[in-house]
């Protein structure tokens, strides 16, 4: 479902990632960990085109994010549910109608725009705050509405952009045990976190990002501030 | 069906949009308002002044006012002679003065009305032809004819007209940069947003055309309230033009004026494309998606 090949990255000479091979298939789970700057959001950007490689191939679903023109970039979009360390709520808008934007944005019917907000919202157990806004509503409860925003529209790919990073220590858990639920219904899950308990409680795959490279990459690993190398 | 609600939701953006700009929202339906009075006024009146002209240069008449001392009969005759010629009227010193003490009321004084000639004229081309030649008559004290008049009305109209679009140029130029900073602003404060919007996949049309609806929507409202100035200065103004060019030239129709509703068509337009050209112009400068 997601695949880099030799992707390279850099700004202006500095190397941010360095020929990164990856795949991760439909209905996994994985985390990517790794310190701050070993190139976690830049990998994660790369995935819903909010920057391209300066070399190397990117594929989510088949597609090959390279050779996608400009004006195909929000169809991509739509097939990604992107989840925000900051939520990215609208703040104007009620938890209702935040995740209905999207849907309404497609030209969706309002019947079926209601009944698809009520089942996400019932996914993560926050159809009881319907007419909410954003600054009414706990860090943990926010996350849960980017949550249900990001799968509202159905996407088969997650991707969370340290989703926890806001969030205190018993809530984050809760967030990742939520997601990884929704990766039990056949969506991949692809999380980016400096968080190291959640990720040993978790048990799940972890590629370890490091200066930019992949150091490791381990099914049912833990999350070591020195890992051992397992590629 | 699907297209249609996207486009309604657009149209609720717009809405939403036109709400959150608040006092600028008058600022910028004010200055256009005032560029399109300007130009609404200039096309009604240059257009009514090319009507004037062509009704007037249609006129084959001359009106030649003799020295005194001449008999009119014999100069009527002598200038029946000229080719293209079609008839002569005379009009005698007294019966002007008859006609003009019973249309105004004049002073109790001696008729200082010449006699005068009314030679009609068989084609347009032959105007200014038979006019020199009569004017050339030692009979002959001065002449008038319509399209002598009217070629300076054309003057007079093609200067307004050029001075008129270049105050309008200036004016749009001037709207374009209120808008396209109203836009900005609008932008700027929803930059959050929208990049949130372009990370769920919504689509550029969804994103910019309620900013290119708000501009469409100012040049509108601009419009209606220029076109509302308009008619009101029309509906007080109108009699008295009217009865200004009825008795300086009777002979001119009395529907000489360009049509309102083409005027008002014309500044609805033109608001509507500075509108939305500036906020298109914007959102396609400052919304990177």
């Amino acid at each position: 479902m997601i695949r880099l090949q030799n992707v390279f990255k850099d700004y202006g000479g500095r190397p941010a990632l360095v020929n990164i091979n990856l795949h991760i298939a439909l209905g996994e789970f994985a985390f990517l960990v790794g310190p701050s700057g070993a190139g976690k959001s830049t990998l994660m950007r790369l995935l819903y085109r909010e920057e391209t490689p300066t070399s190397g191939n990117v594929f989510v679903g088949g597609v090959n994010l390279n050779r996608l023109q400009r004006r195909q970039v929000p169809l991509l979009r739509r097939r990604l549910g992107t989840i925000f360390q900051d939520y990215k709520l609208l703040p104007k808008q009620t938890v209702f109608n935040n995740v209905a934007y999207i849907l309404r944005a497609l030209g969706v019917e309002e019947k079926e725009v209601a009944k698809r907000v009520q089942s996400a919202l019932s996914v993560v157990s926050l159809e009881h705050k319907t007419d909410a806004y954003p600054d009414e509503l706990s860090g943990g409860e926010q996350q849960r509405v980017g949550i249900a925003r990001a799968i509202v529209n159905g996407p088969p790919v997650l991707i969370a952009d340290e989703p926890t990073g806001n969030l205190d220590p018993a809530t984050s858990l809760e967030i990742v045990q939520l997601l990884e639920r929704i990766a039990e219904r056949g969506t991949t899950v692809l999380i980016s976190t400096h968080d190291t308990t959640i990720v040993n409680a978790m048990r799940r795959r972890v590629i370890y990002l490091k200066n930019g490279e992949i150091v490791s990459d381990v099914d049912s690993g833990v999350y070591e501030l020195e890992p051992n190398l397992n590629l | 069906m699907r297209q249609l609600r996207v486009l309604w939701r657009v149209c609720i953006e717009t809405v939403l949009g036109v709400k959150r700009s608040g006092w600028s929202n008058w600022l910028v339906v004010s200055i256009l308002a005032i560029a399109l009075t300007i130009f609404g006024g200039i096309l009604q009146v240059t257009m009514t002044l090319k009507n004037v002209v062509t009704a007037w240069g249609s006129q084959l008449e001359i009106s030649a006012y003799l020295k005194d001392g001449y008999v009119p009969k014999r100069v009527a005759r002598e200038i029946s002679q000229i080719p293209n010629v079609q008839l002569v009227e005379i009009v005698t010193k007294d019966v002007a003065w008859e006609e003009m003490k019973s249309t105004f009321k004049v002073a109790s004084l001696a008729n200082p009305l010449p006699n005068t000639l009314h030679i009609r004229v068989n084609n347009p081309d032959g105007v200014d032809k038979v006019a020199s030649r009569v004017k050339l008559l030692s009979e002959v004290e001065n002449i008038r004819y319509p399209l002598k008049v009217a070629r300076k009305i054309n003057d007079f109209r093609h200067f307004i007209e050029i001075a008129g679009f270049a105050i309008t140029a200036a004016l749009s130029a001037a709207t374009l940069t209120v808008i396209g900073n109203t836009i900005h602003l609008l932008i700027e404060s929803r930059q959050r947003e929208i990049e949130i919007l372009s990370l769920m996949g919504v689509s550029p049309f969804y994103i910019k055309g309620p900013f290119i609806l708000q501009g469409a929507a100012y040049g509108a409202g601009s419009a209606l309230v220029a076109i509302g100035v308009l008619t009101g200065v029309h509906l007080y103004l109108d009699p008295y033009v009217t009865e200004q060019i009825v008795s300086l030239a009777p002979f001119l129709a009395k529907n000489l004026e360009y049509g309102m509703w083409q005027t008002f068509a014309v500044m609805l337009g033109l608001g509507v494309l500075v509108g939305a050209g500036g906020s298109a112009w914007t959102s396609g400068r400052y919304i990177k998606i």
